[in-house]
């Protein structure tokens, strides 16, 4: 059956303020899943806390919402506990950046097969407009008392030292590119980072619309040779200095586009099911666990390295 | 009747962990029951450990100094512990450390150092391994030399290999002598060595030598000994396991599925024994029911305390039963997500083995200081189970029951355990660990949800249908929230949700079997009644056994649950009681504190232990006694190096 965007639209009002980055993405979200045909019940939103965070609620799935920066490991949880879910996590960039950066990496080292969309408008617009760690120094935002003393963070190449194997970064308000850049993270298996930069219009007045399409470009379209896939590990010696100089390209131009593309790793699902074959045809999740509604294992016949045969 | 007490001291790193549980087996071997617990410092190697443990007949409920025999591996051992040993007993130590004094001792606490020095100063004398035999020896110890340079030169010839090789024997020949001197034949203590290095054939040839070599000394210098009887215990299959390993083992009999851990003492050798196990072959005559026939738990150490919570909880929501272990640190780092078990009512289990707080503390010391932080973990009004467990079987049980617990009422349950029992072994009989009395009880767990399933439904018990993520659209939430998961802030809707959970605290409170409340253990028409929690069990049954011969008797309230408090069932308990002494590991009076708030009772006395190891025995039983003549408030038990 396919599934029309309208599937996947939840009663809920939208919340967002006019203008709102927020929306361009939501629309993106509606349309990949629709075109992925994904069905909602096996599909997990799991969103942090803050404006982005509330995508949890307008997109149809089985989805939860985390505390403020714990979405990545209750969304590593799920996908554990449930390996063939589909299991997105939408953000912010204070939320997966700030509170929390350390999972943030973690799931790159890891590379469980989540999709990381990462709300990027450099502030911390629910608070009211607080730096965000991807604002760059000396830049003012209507909030801010001083201009900001803290250096920005570059998401795409501190996912890159991570360990994600799929990473990209597209714009709001470039709906149909984003919408394809979605569909690809969700299709990789392994950990997948978006980078979505979008304007906040009420409270980051310098990084606005302008200032954006000021500066961004597709790589693709600039450089149509541009290759971001690595297949074998010879690809990483021909490849990546170009694909270095894109990720850590942020400022005057900035890169839109899939930038890293790594197919020659496996997901952390796969791994476990090395160690535990059988783990992925009887998940923790749904396994059954007892045996007419009892234990089926006693302790002394399975924990033999405790067990002392006395004569 | 046969009760033995055996410290075995030395440098941490130094195989008194080995030399302890190689202990433990020969007396099973042997057919006793023991009990040993291990004292260590947080560090990897030099620092000053002990283990310390009880042998009997019947399983020994608590640990107690002086003991009959002390080994004493190197200078600091001897210095630490000459007044550990009762008259009679045996102080086996290294002639060669004769001359070293404890300022000579680099990894010897300062403190310790200092106390020493005036207690010899006070006799005219150095602080000296030998001035300290002296006084044992006029306390009627019998010091028994071991020259483990000499032998160890023995071993190596013996052996045919380079001394170097063979200097890791050191702890297995001090262990060897003393268990001979104890009236333990060394046949029994081989056989032990060679269980303990199962598979590493050169090991436990050398260790064997060893053992044969120190023997054989102590046989030629101080004659042949008198033996023990064998003991009751023989002809069977018997397990030795620590309070970390029978958690571990609840939980995978109860279904785990998923265990993520942040590693911290005393917590991570519960995770790294289910890490050990987590793929398991399915017994023939279940594979048809469960429809496989391996089985796996996902064991994830994370990057810390809030993602090994956080994980746990989307696993619990996707359907595992899922669980993460630590200790206080982490546990006050757990605080933010236990409140959102509780608002997305989340069926996760936190075991909490407390140690030595504040803040990092004595990390590898025990204590009993996380109880209120338990029950109050977690912002707003966040209600949840707090379970404690008395010994090693409750413990196992409770692994259990905690989960059927967190899924029938849908609310986190924190397993409240402590590093005494975390490190302490006892041995165990097939029936103490029967899985076959337990149901498992998922509650309310839907497996195919129809159309228009509301995940927080209101219902009269406030428990709602459950189904896992990944079976129905739903909305799992902190914010709060309607029937159906979305975010509201309305007046009356919040109020309906804030009732709903609270109706599943009464349905907590109502099903929740009186046994697993609180006991009532001892001599239930006494006017004395000691109230206690967790570790403190077995140990508050041994001293009321010693009091009972003394013509002392008491009532013995044991509360399990901490979290709702039994209050009414306590007080009945206590009804008629005259004297109500509390006895806990802190010093705030946590449980006592409880019992004012819950119970509305007013105990006038404690007895608390707060230097980070143990309740023995025969403190509590003096302390009891001390409390009954005097009327003293509080008194403190201070035992143990």
């Amino acid at each position: 059956m396919a599934r029309s965007w309208l599937d996947y639209k939840s009663p809920a009002w939208v919340q967002w303020c006019p203008g709102c980055g927020d929306f361009g993405i939501l629309n993106s979200i509606y349309r990949a899943l629709a075109e992925l045909n994904l069905d909602p019940e096996k599909l997990v939103v799991v969103g942090g806390i803050g404006c982005s965070g509330r995508t949890t609620f307008y997109v149809k799935g089985s989805n939860a919402h985390a505390l403020h920066g714990r979405a990545i490991p209750l969304a590593t949880g799920i996908k554990l506990a449930r390996p063939e879910l589909t299991v997105i996590v939408s953000a912010g960039d204070g939320d997966l950046l700030g509170i929390g950066g350390g999972h943030f990496v973690a799931l790159g080292r890891r590379n469980v097969d989540i999709t990381v969309l990462l709300h990027n408008n450099a502030v911390y617009g629910l608070t009211k407009g607080q730096a965000a760690p991807t604002l760059p120094a000396w830049v003012q935002t209507k909030a801010l008392a001083h201009p900001n003393i803290h250096d920005n963070v570059n998401p795409v190449l501190l996912a890159f030292a991570s360990g994600y194997t799929f990473i990209a970064r597209g714009y709001a308000y470039h709906t149909n590119q984003l919408k394809e850049l979605i569909k690809a993270a969700i299709r990789h298996r392994g950990a997948a980072l978006v980078d979505i930069l979008q304007p906040c219009p009420t409270y980051n007045n310098i990084m606005t619309n302008k200032w954006y399409e000021e500066r961004i470009y597709y790589v693709d379209q600039e450089d149509p040779s541009y290759d971001p896939v690595i297949r074998t590990p010879e690809d990483y010696k021909t490849k990546m200095p170009k694909i270095m100089e894109k990720l850590m390209e942020f400022g005057d131009r900035i890169p839109l586009g899939i930038l890293y593309w790594n197919q020659t790793k496996e997901p952390l699902e796969d791994r476990l099911e090395k160690l535990m074959p059988g783990y992925k045809a009887a998940p923790p999740g749904t396994r059954r666990i007892s045996v007419k509604g009892k234990p089926f294992l006693h302790p002394f016949d399975v924990f033999k390295d405790r067990v002392i045969e006395v004569p | 009747m046969v009760d033995l007490t055996l410290i075995i001291a030395g440098p941490q790193g130094g195989g008194i962990e080995s030399a302890g549980q190689i202990a433990l087996k020969t007396f099973v071997l042997k057919g006793y029951d023991v009990i040993g617990t291990r004292e260590y410092h947080s560090n990897i190697m030099g620092a000053h450990s002990y283990y310390l443990m009880r042998v009997r007949e019947r399983r020994p409920g608590a640990v107690r100094i002086p003991v009959d025999a002390l080994l004493a591996l190197d200078a600091e051992s001897v210095l630490t512990h000459f007044n550990d040993v009762r008259e009679g007993g045996f102080l086996v130590y290294d002639p060669a450390t004769a001359k070293t004094r404890a300022d000579q001792i680099q990894p010897m606490a300062a403190p310790l150092k200092e106390r020493l020095k005036r207690f010899f100063a006070e006799r005219g004398e150095k602080p000296t391994v030998e001035a300290a035999i002296k006084v044992a020896e006029e306390r009627g110890v019998k010091p028994v030399g071991l020259p483990l340079k000499t032998l160890l030169k023995r071993v190596a010839e013996e052996a045919k290999t380079p001394p170097a090789s063979v200097s890791k024997t050191v702890n297995t020949m001090g262990l060897a002598a003393t268990l001979y001197l104890l009236g333990v034949e060394p046949e029994v203590v081989e056989r032990a060595i060679a269980l303990q290095f199962a598979r590493k054939e050169k090991v436990v040839k050398i260790n064997v030598i060893a053992a044969r070599i120190a023997v054989e000394y102590v046989k030629e210098v101080y004659g042949p000994q008198s033996r023990i009887p064998d003991g009751p215990h023989r002809g069977r299959q018997r397990m030795i396991a620590s309070g970390n390993d029978v958690v571990g083992m609840g939980k995978i009999v109860a279904g785990l599925g998923f265990l993520s851990y942040y590693p911290i003492t005393p917590s991570s050798d519960e995770a790294l024994y289910v890490e050990k196990h987590n793929y398991i072959s399915v017994p023939q005559e279940a594979v048809g029911e469960l429809g496989y026939d391996k089985l796996s738990v996902v064991t994830i150490q994370t990057e810390d305390e809030l993602a090994a919570v956080n994980m746990a909880i989307g696993a619990a929501l996707a359907g595992a039963r899922a669980s993460t272990t630590t200790s206080g640190p982490g546990f006050s780092l757990m605080n933010e997500a236990i409140s959102l078990a509780v608002e997305a009512e989340v069926p996760l289990v936190i075991t909490l083995w407390m140690r030595a707080g504040p803040s990092t503390g004595m990390p590898t010391r025990t204590g009993q200081q996380d109880v209120l932080h338990a029950i109050f973990s977690g912002h707003g009004d966040a209600p949840k189970i707090v379970l404690a467990s008395g010994d090693h079987v409750e413990a196992y049980y409770d692994a259990i029951k905690a989960f059927n617990w967190a899924e029938r009422f849908q609310v986190p349950v924190i397993h409240l355990l402590d590093k005494y029992l975390a490190s302490t072994m006892v041995s165990l009989d097939r029936e103490d660990l029967d899985p076959s009395p337990v149901v498992i009880d998922r509650g309310k767990l839907v497996e195919k949800p129809s159309d228009g399933y509301l995940r927080y439904e209101i219902t009269e018990d406030g428990i709602s249908p459950r189904a896992r993520i990944g079976d129905a659209v739903m909305y799992i939430t902190g914010l709060e929230h309607t029937p159906d998961g979305k975010a509201t802030e309305d007046p009356v809707a919040r109020e309906e949700m804030m009732f709903k959970r609270e109706r599943k605290m009464k349905v907590v409170e109502r099903e929740i079997p009186e046994e697993d409340k609180a006991l009532l253990l001892g001599d239930k028409d006494s006017e004395i009644a000691i109230v206690s929690f967790g570790s403190n069990k077995p140990i508050i049954l041994e001293a009321l056994d010693m009091l009972r011969e003394e013509g002392i008797t008491a009532r013995f309230v044991h509360v399990r649950l901490l979290s709702p408090f039994p209050g009414e069932l306590v007080a009945e308990m206590l009804r008629g009681a005259e004297k109500i002494i509390v006895v806990e590991a802190n010093l705030w009076g946590q449980l006592a504190t409880l019992l004012r708030a819950y119970a509305g009772i007013k105990p006038q006395h404690s007895i608390v232990k707060i230097n980070g190891r143990p309740f023995y025995d025969n403190e509590l039983a003096g302390a009891i006694k001390r409390v009954l003549e005097t009327g003293e408030e509080r008194v403190v038990v201070s035992g143990g190096a």
